[in-house]
């Protein structure tokens, strides 16, 4: 307990100007993603670029890739009440706050895109338990209630300290099984389809599990050092050792498991496999996605973790946590893209006007997908909700520990 | 309801022999249920003789081909056959699987449908369906003439689902009824109606007698990727090569 108070001990606001212009900014983008929704709500889905072979696009991308940043702040949390990490201790709170936020945007994210988003409640009155759709509805709905009563549990005023601790460590033994199935699940609603080679693969829910820690602990460690360069947060270096080391090792399993699955398709060269890994893999037309999860989102930020002169560097870690967000934010598109580009029956006339381009035969099809700048001014908008959501959290919590401790 | 008087089990036998690619079923379709402008629920493939089954399923090109109306193969080693793709009324249909509020449900006739009044527009089935035949509802259906053709009217089951109606809400997804408002009537599909040289068979796969039983039991009948294990009620006929032909 003893580090913990430490961390987030109360300390005189240097937060001025400069924060208030940050909540502003935020806030501004926060309504212009609002009013780009308002109008996809008068136009229909016609105003974002999904169409009928690529049917899912960036809201898609941006949900699963919010679910895998709730990931790590609980992990985090709950690992070192679990494990007895000591040096991750003082991350606890901070990091269930935003695992708390980003399962909440995450959330909100299914929203835009929903063709009829006034009927969701019907998730509810008529759920059909074999859809994974309806699970992960569920599943969210808990982590959510979970992280809340975790936080709760944190900052609650005049309880014992060797009560609370007792009381967090039966949470985090809650809260990491959650973790672990939130993710799989989420897998799962792409992991399951017979339909998309490229997704049925079992190696699906492993490859969210293990980007979720990464991109989840990029996230918590990107917040610690802003908080320490921004305000009077300390973040001890072994704590930023540790960070790096979760992380280096995270980026290490999740590349295995990509390239298992590169290997797998390559070697077995089943065409149908073949057509989605071409398209990512260099020569491909989305070949970015390559280079983005494998050598910018992956090798680069590897080498700064593990280097110990470049991890002795705050900037050059939250540069790294940048990096490995957006490798693993490449491995979401590569993966619903990836499994839609190509689907199994090629020539596809039975989708609406302007969903396709001419490909390399004639009368052949390929999915186009270019997002419009309403899924831009939208995911924009989610993203500086979630910000506006942590950086609140983050001063709220700081003048609770100032209460409570 | 008459189609539940009687346990049916409604099927439909393609016979690839008989199929000219004249697209006259996918055009009837698009008439008798008013599909808007760049929909299809119904279209017909080139493919080479034989494509239907797991084996070459498993190949890029194939079921389809890369080309309509362009044989495969080296001349003068070529050939064609036409395979007409709506949807395959699965039995184990991976669209009811993940549709999460149950819009997509199957009858007990083997008819799956959709229940326009409670699609969310979550594109989870147009994910999870095989052969690509489900279309979406982006923005406001377009349709050439400021009239109403075909059916023209709503239609709901006996349990007052709205599962056909000639204006098609926005955002919810759409395919092929197996023409659930004619069938209840002791009709047929309008596709096997309008088909010219008679390569549509519709009818009960409960009854032993009829054609489409007959078909599927002796007439060597197959299944549209028939790996996935999604057990179509579409089933076809592939292509009989006679010997010396090329």
């Amino acid at each position: 307990m003893a580090t913990r108070v430490e961390s987030i001990a109360p300390r005189p606001h240097r937060l001025g100007g400069a924060s208030t212009a940050w909540i502003a900014l935020l806030g501004i983008l926060v309504f212009w993603g609002l009013a780009a929704w308002i109008y996809q709500l008068t136009q229909g889905l016609i105003a974002t670029g999904m169409r009928d072979v690529v049917s899912w696009g960036l809201y898609i991308f941006t949900f699963a890739f919010f679910v895998g940043l709730s990931a790590g702040g609980l992990i985090v949390a709950s690992g070192a009440e679990v494990f007895g990490v000591r040096s991750l201790m003082p991350l606890s709170r901070l990091g269930v706050m935003t695992a708390a936020a980003c399962v909440l945007v995450a959330a909100m994210t299914i929203i835009p895109d929903l063709g009829n988003p006034q009927r969701v409640w019907e998730l509810f009155r008529y759920p059909n338990w074999s859809s994974p759709l309806v699970w992960d509805v569920l599943i969210i709905i808990v982590y959510f209630l979970f992280a809340v009563t975790d936080l709760a549990v944190m900052t609650r005023r005049g309880t014992e300290p060797s009560l609370r601790a007792r009381r967090l460590r039966t949470l985090a033994y809650i809260g990491l099984p959650a973790a672990v199935l939130l993710h799989s699940i989420t897998a799962w609603i792409f992991g399951l389809q017979i339909s998309r080679p490229w997704w049925n693969t079992a190696l699906m829910a492993p490859l969210f599990v293990t980007s979720a820690i990464l991109s989840g602990t990029a996230l918590v460690t990107l917040v610690a050092l802003a908080a320490q360069r921004f305000d009077r947060f300390e973040l001890q270096p072994e704590t930023r050792n540790a960070l790096c080391g979760l992380m280096a090792a995270a980026v290490a399993v999740d590349l295995f498991l990509v390239g298992s699955d590169y290997i797998t398709i390559l070697w077995g060269n089943v065409p149908r496999d073949r057509a989605a890994l071409d398209i990512v893999l260099p020569g491909g037309s989305w070949q970015w996605l390559f280079w983005l999860e494998w050598v910018i989102g992956g090798i680069v930020p590897f080498v700064l973790f593990v280097v110990p002169r470049f991890r002795a560097r705050p900037l050059l870690v939250a540069v790294a946590s940048l990096l490995v967000m957006v490798g693993v934010y490449a491995f979401r598109i590569e993966l619903v893209v990836g499994g839609m580009l190509r689907p199994l029956l090629h020539f596809a006339p039975g989708n609406a006007i302007g969903s396709y381009r001419l490909g390399a035969a004639s009368f052949q099809f390929d999915g186009i997908y270019h997002p419009t700048w309403v899924e831009y001014a939208i995911v924009t908008g989610l993203v500086a909700f979630l910000a506006l959501l942590i950086t609140v959290g983050y001063r709220r919590l700081r003048m609770l520990a100032a209460e409570v401790l | 309801m008459a189609a539940t008087e009687t346990p049916k089990k409604w099927g439909m036998v393609v016979d690839q022999n008989r199929c000219i690619g004249c697209w006259t079923c996918a055009l009837g379709c698009k008439e008798v249920n008013n599909e808007p402008l760049g929909f299809f629920w119904n279209r017909i493939l080139t493919t080479a003789p034989g494509d239907t089954t797991g084996e070459t399923s498993n190949t890029l090109s194939a079921p389809a081909s890369d080309n309509i109306d362009v044989p495969s193969g080296t001349f003068p080693d070529v050939s064609m056959a036409y395979l007409p793709v709506a949807c395959q009324h699965c039995e184990d249909a991976p669209c009811v699987k993940v549709c999460p509020v149950g819009a997509t449900f199957r009858r007990d006739d083997g008819v799956v449908l959709v229940d326009y009044e409670r699609c969310i527009g979550c594109r989870y089935c147009i994910a999870a369906c095989p052969y690509g035949i489900r279309v979406f509802n982006w923005g406001d259906a377009q349709q050439p003439v400021d009239f109403t053709i075909g059916y023209g009217k709503d239609y709901r089951t006996s349990d007052d689902r709205l599962v056909f109606t000639p204006d098609r809400p926005r955002g919810v997804v759409e395919k092929c009824t197996l023409c659930v408002e004619l069938i209840d009537t002791g009709e047929e599909p309008f596709c096997v109606q309008v088909c010219p040289v008679g390569a549509r068979i519709f009818g009960d796969l409960n009854d032993p007698e009829s054609e489409v039983s007959r078909l599927v039991e002796q007439g060597g009948a197959t299944e549209l990727l028939p790996d996935l294990g999604t057990d179509p009620r579409v089933a076809y006929v592939p292509v009989e090569r006679k010997e010396g032909s090329v």
